[in-house]
């Protein structure tokens, strides 16, 4: 076996350029890629990316747009962030999102009479409890039996969904012919940013933006600066080294699926007091999906999931305009999301590749 | 009421819905015990059930007639599952790309690919039309030919559980027949038990580990192919949006149930056939016994969480499993 | 014209030139051992033999005739058999499965002829002296046992040329002399042995001729008549060794691990410890030795907690921790530097400054009601690098940058540098270099030397007679013998550690025996 070299160099920047701009290259290919199959369709992929921009960030509102997208897509992608960093593989964020929203709207009803400064914050961290406790059941198999929680969080993201289709369709039904509940109170509504910050015109948008940005700075300080965030780390990297400092391996998962389920319980009651107003069988068209490769487009950095939840936000805005102006059907955002996971998990061995290369070069000089 | 549910009808729906099940789980097998981890089979059924219905349908009003055109479709959507599956192939054995990750991106991609297209040709989302002719049941007993009487109802039993399928069914039970077989007594079989073990041993005794996964990975698709054609062609007659619905993971879950064995997959998938032929059955009598619908449609979902629970602690995966193979 | 002639072979890997130009021949009928340090490239060349590798120059002729081998396959075509360190076995695949796998007799195409096959490997077993039961699951065999599936497959295969890769690493003294009499016969058989190696005694003990590597550059050949251990060891390390460690004998005081009665099952839920009683005073070195696998893994993760015990107690300092989880033992006093430093000693995604808190992070001064204090971290984690000696440019390099020895040393000053009670060290010095091991275990002594007391499990009885002050023999779970070091010898420690199997070994045993 022959040695590693004792002296590691100084900083690779060459490494740390392309792990940066890899996800923006992700994006690039991405686009490009799926702007052939536009083609291949006979429509004009210039005039729709060009509509997807403008349909995202054209104007003030569009913008709002945009964001209203994306605040949903924080949470998740946060979620599933968090998981993969503790070793877990959070699929089934959908069903804490549902379980999140359902608490939302219940108590959205039920306390949405009281203070805004009561109910509000009340509600928020019900939902954020409701997410963790769906996630508690795939966590303690997970830590107990090691049932993989691929599998459990994605058959409890079933189960979620029809909790609250049999919910909205019988006992928490609002009177009429849809099958939803009632609207929330006003105190439990999540005001707009206009209203709070009367100079930003930015339409529809709630302030769940900033609770969004908020939790993503705390996840950075938690992962970075806490013993709870280093033993997840320790967890998600080597278990067993973890455990033989100390760490339990099956309380650390328990905590970080919860955690992460917290998370993505929070994009649900979000959704609900900030634009909803309610819930209903399709309230969430796959943000827990989308999150998966949020996070992954974020290399699981907690800030850079907050431009990378724009980006799919602007992606799910635009693609109305799309859809209108150049006659390109919404799916295509699918087919552009997982060319960029794709894409991006080249990274680690296009690094490679190219490290390799240069170390041979160097090598060989000497 | 008792009779509608417990009939023969039951046995032989939780056959049909087990089928598909099967058909992708033992792909999964496969894939899994060469060492590469499918959660794409999800996305490869898809694909399978888009492109084999899409062929039908093109085919089905020339003049080769819709029944040829169906088994045409079939042949299509395993070739599609196939062609979709080396994407994976390549990302986890060439790119050694984290498998889940590759495998997720494709759920992603084949929802997103199949949605574009039906729209693209069909103008419309949802779904597609229906094709004209579904794969035909195999044998067409008569119903009465045992008569009435004791007889009678051992024959409807019999016909009804064992010679009401459709080829796809037949086809399955087959292929894990046989693929159990081939897994212990054929030098593929060996050499594929070897390739999820250690695969450096392999390697070291010159077998291609390369190509010996990427057939593993193939073969998974061509699969779950047919798994897509089983459930557009045969059961449903036409393909819908996210039409799978989970069953690649329920898929996954059997195969590990069936501890990475073709056969145990397929006996697995049946125990899943019959809780979701259970389910429909009851819906059909809730309103009588007062129970919401949705607490029967859960029921495979609470099972496949029931069962890995149970069986995981036990369960030994394939040692080498999702870890991509790197010559030194 | 030699059987395998080796010319020029040039080998580059990242930042490493593995192997400088190096040529070497290997006629029939005779044993050459290729002895060198960890990474002076013995086994890069013997791989690049046996096609894994493929080199950047040189080449390899079998028979006076180029070969172009650019896979095993192709080795094992021209009649090259390789037994690696780390057995190329599928474990639940039966004897002759694994005998036959790559060369399967078939009929009707694709169907596995078993009986045939069967019957190829008791053919061969019975040849060559090699019982083995080609029925039996590779997962169910004693080490021993395995590598003599390896030898056969190889033999199978068609092997004229038979590369041993430190075959003995793993094997006890008798296991040894047994597999030397296997290679003896199969030389006289005229097939030629080319043996890796770092151990002196065996070189000296087996080879035909000794070929001495260093730096990935061919350093020396001679033969064993013409040279003693010392000798070896200056070509192989370039300088003059101290084959043990100077040590002054330990002054034992009060007893701090206490273990009564122990009873601990593996992973497959056997039972794995069968009743151990044993204890270790302040200021001892206590070696528990013993061939891998006879419940030392087992006995040392009950004691820090990794592990339940089925049965029995374990007391530290008259504190009971039998059922305490690693944080209590951590926090009871109890270091530990496992056995495999990446499957349980580092997270090698983490950098050196977050490795060597590992097990005190939360404890102050790392941290401070829950909040992380990354200057102290940093702070302990410069001071330990700089007392251990361990060579990188900055504390924020990750672990898995490290070399192997540099990546021990970090386990080392982290279990050390919490100041312990008790140090539990297993196989720490596995894998590393001479100058590696001579580091730890002058740091083991040492720790010693100011009054912990010190458990060390190893099977390297070298190490063994070198460090610990008393020594237990454990086998198949129970401890079998125990003895002074200063009574000890090879010969009785390997007898007892083979069960007292006495049938197997040889006159001089009878004596330490006794």
């Amino acid at each position: 076996m022959a040695g590693r070299p004792e002296i590691v160099e100084q900083r690779d920047w060459t490494g740390i350029a392309i792990k940066a701009f890899s996800p923006v290259v992700s994006v690039i290919l991405a686009v490009l890629i799926s702007s052939l199959i536009i083609w291949a369709f006979g429509k004009d992929p210039v005039a729709a990316f060009s509509a997807l921009i403008r349909g995202s960030f054209g104007s003030m509102n569009y913008i709002g747009e945009t964001f209203l997208s994306a605040v949903p897509l924080m949470f998740t992608g946060l979620a599933v962030a968090y998981g993969f960093r503790s070793g877990l593989f959070n699929i089934g964020a959908e069903g804490q999102l549902f379980m999140g929203g359902l608490a939302g709207a219940y108590l959205g009803v039920v306390l949405g009479g009281m203070s805004v400064f009561i109910a509000l914050p009340a509600i928020i961290i019900a939902g954020a409890l409701a997410g963790a406790a769906w996630a508690f059941i795939p966590a303690v198999l997970k830590a107990r039996v090691g049932a993989h929680e691929v599998i459990t969080t994605m058959m409890f993201g079933y189960i979620a969904r029809y909790i609250v289709s049999w919910l909205v369709t019988g006992p928490l039904k609002a009177p009429g012919p849809i099958p939803q509940t009632d609207l929330i109170g006003a105190g439990a509504v999540l005001p707009r940013i206009v209203q709070v910050f009367p100079a930003l015109q930015l339409g529809r948008a709630h302030m769940g933006l900033l609770i969004a940005v908020g939790c993503a700075a705390l996840m950075w300080f938690i992962l970075k600066y806490t013993t709870t965030g280093y033993e997840s780390r320790a967890v998600g990297f080597n278990p067993l080294a973890a455990e033989n400092g100390g760490i339990s391996i099956a309380s650390t998962t328990v905590k970080a699926l919860c955690i992460s389920g917290a998370l993505a319980g929070l994009a649900g009651v979000v959704e609900v007091l900030g634009v909803q107003g309610r819930i209903f069988d399709t309230f969430s068209s796959g943000f827990g999906f989308t999150g998966i490769a949020v996070a992954l487009l974020a290399k699981n950095n907690p800030i850079a999931v907050i431009p990378a939840a724009i980006l799919f936000g602007a992606l799910s805005a635009g693609s109305s305009l799309m859809q209108l102006e150049a006659n390109v059907p919404i799916k295509v955002v699918s087919i552009i999301q997982g060319l960029i996971i794709f894409f991006v998990a080249t990274e680690p061995f296009v690094s490679k590749w190219i490290a390799r290369r240069r170390k041979e070069v160097t090598a060989r000089a000497q | 009421m008792l009779s509608d549910v417990l009939n023969p009808d039951l046995f032989a729906s939780a056959i049909r819905v087990a089928t598909p099940l099967a058909l992708a789980a033992i792909g999964g097998t496969i894939c899994e015990r060469s060492g590469v981890v499918n959660i794409a089979l999800e996305g490869m059924m898809l694909v399978g059930a888009f492109f084999g219905t899409a062929a039908t349908l093109a085919l089905q009003g020339t003049s080769i007639g819709p029944l040829a055109a169906v088994w045409i479709g079939l042949a299509t959507a395993v070739a599609t599952g196939a062609l979709f599956s080396l994407i994976h192939a390549f990302a986890s054995i060439d790119l050694r790309m984290e498998q889940v990750v590759s495998g997720t991106a494709l759920n992603i991609l084949a929802l997103g690919l199949t949605g574009f297209l039906m729209e693209s040709f069909y103008g419309h989302p949802g779904s597609t039309d229906a094709v004209r002719e579904t794969l035909p049941q195999v044998f067409n007993f008569p119903v009465a030919a045992a008569g009435s009487g004791l007889l009678g109802t051992v024959w409807t039993w019999i016909n009804t559980l064992l010679f009401s399928h459709s080829p796809i069914a037949y086809m399955a039970i087959a292929i894990a027949v046989i693929g159990q077989w081939a897994l212990y007594r054929t030098r593929w079989g060996v050499r594929l038990r070897a390739l999820g073990e250690h695969p450096r041993a392999a390697d070291t005794v010159g077998i291609n580990v390369r190509r010996g996964r990427y057939a593993a990975v193939v073969i998974s698709g061509a699969l779950a192919g047919l798994a897509g054609a089983n459930l557009a062609l045969e059961q449903v007659g036409t393909f819908t949006e996210n039409m799978t619905n989970g069953r690649g993971f329920i898929a996954l879950a059997a195969n590990i149930f069936g501890r990475w064995t073709p056969v145990g997959s397929y006996l697995a998938s049946l125990l899943f056939g019959f809780t979701d032929a259970l389910q429909i059955k009851l819906q059909l009598v809730s309103s009588a016994i007062k129970v919401p619908p949705q607490f029967f449609l859960m029921l495979p979902y609470v099972l496949t969480v029931v069962v890995l629970a149970g069986v995981m602690g036990r369960a030994v995966a394939p040692a080498a499993v999702g870890k991509p193979y790197e010559k030194e | 014209m030699p059987l395998l002639e080796v010319r020029e072979i040039t080998k580059v890997f990242p930042g490493v030139l593995a192997n400088d130009k190096v040529s070497m021949t290997l006629d029939a009928g005779e044993i050459v051992a290729l002895l060198g340090e960890n990474g002076a490239g013995k086994s890069t060349l013997m791989n690049v033999v046996y096609g894994l590798l493929s080199p950047d120059g040189g080449e390899v002729l079998i028979e006076g005739k180029p070969a172009n081998i650019h896979n095993p396959r192709q080795a094992i075509d021209l009649g090259i058999g390789m037994v690696h360190q780390h057995f190329m076995l599928v474990e639940p695949l039966t004897v002759t499965e694994n005998i036959v796998l790559g060369r399967e007799p078939v009929k009707y195409g694709q169907v596995i002829d078993l009986a045939f096959a069967r019957r190829a490997v008791l053919e061969l077993s019975g040849r060559y002296g090699l019982k083995v039961d080609p029925d039996a699951r590779v997962m169910d065999l004693s080490v021993g046992m395995q590598q003599r599936v390896e030898i056969l497959k190889a033999l199978y295969q068609g092997a004229r040329i038979l590369i041993l890769d430190e075959p003995t690493a793993v094997l006890t003294p008798a296991e040894v002399r047994e597999l030397f009499g296997v290679v003896r016969s199969l030389v006289d058989e005229g097939l030629a042995v080319a043996l890796i190696t770092h151990k002196l005694e065996e070189v000296l003990a087996i080879a035909d001729r000794v070929l001495v590597m260093r730096d990935g550059r061919l350093v020396g050949e001679t033969r064993p008549a013409d040279t003693d251990q010392a000798g070896l060891a200056r070509m192989m390390v370039g300088r003059d060794v101290v084959l043990r460690v100077a040590r002054t004998p330990g002054s034992p005081g009060e007893v701090v691990l206490s273990v009564d009665d122990l009873e601990v099952d593996d992973d497959r839920r056997l039972p794995a410890v069968k009743g151990v009683s044993l204890n270790v005073r302040a200021g001892e070195v206590v070696a528990l030795a013993g061939v891998d696998g006879n419940g030392q893994r087992e006995i040392v993760e009950a004691i820090t907690g990794l592990r339940r015990p089925k049965a029995g107690s374990i007391t530290l300092r008259g504190k009971d921790i039998t059922r305490a989880t690693p944080r209590q033992t951590i926090a009871a006093g109890v270091s530990h530097v496992p056995e495999d430093r990446h499957r349980r000693g580092l997270v090698l995604e983490f950098d050196i400054a977050e490795n060597m808190v590992l097990g005190d992070h939360r404890k102050a001064p790392y941290a401070h009601g829950g909040i992380v204090s990354t200057k102290a971290v940093a702070d302990t984690a410069r001071k330990r690098v700089a007392d251990f000696d361990v060579r990188t440019p900055s504390i924020h390099v990750l672990a898995g940058a490290l070399s192997g020895g540099n990546q021990q040393k970090v386990v080392v000053a982290r279990e050390l540098g919490r100041d312990p009670d008790l140090l539990i060290a297993a196989q720490p010095t596995r894998g590393l270099d001479v100058g590696a091991i001579e580091f730890v275990h002058e740091q083991i002594l040492a720790e010693r030397d100011r009054g912990k007391a010190v458990l060390l499990v190893s099977l390297e009885l070298e190490e063994v007679l070198s460090i610990a002050d008393r020594i237990l023999v454990i086998y198949e779970g129970l401890i079998v013998h125990e003895v002074l070091a200063e009574e000890a010898t090879d010969e009785m420690l390997g007898y007892y550690m083979t069960g007292g199997g006495g049938s197997k070994l040889s006159a001089p045993v009878e004596k330490g025996g006794s």
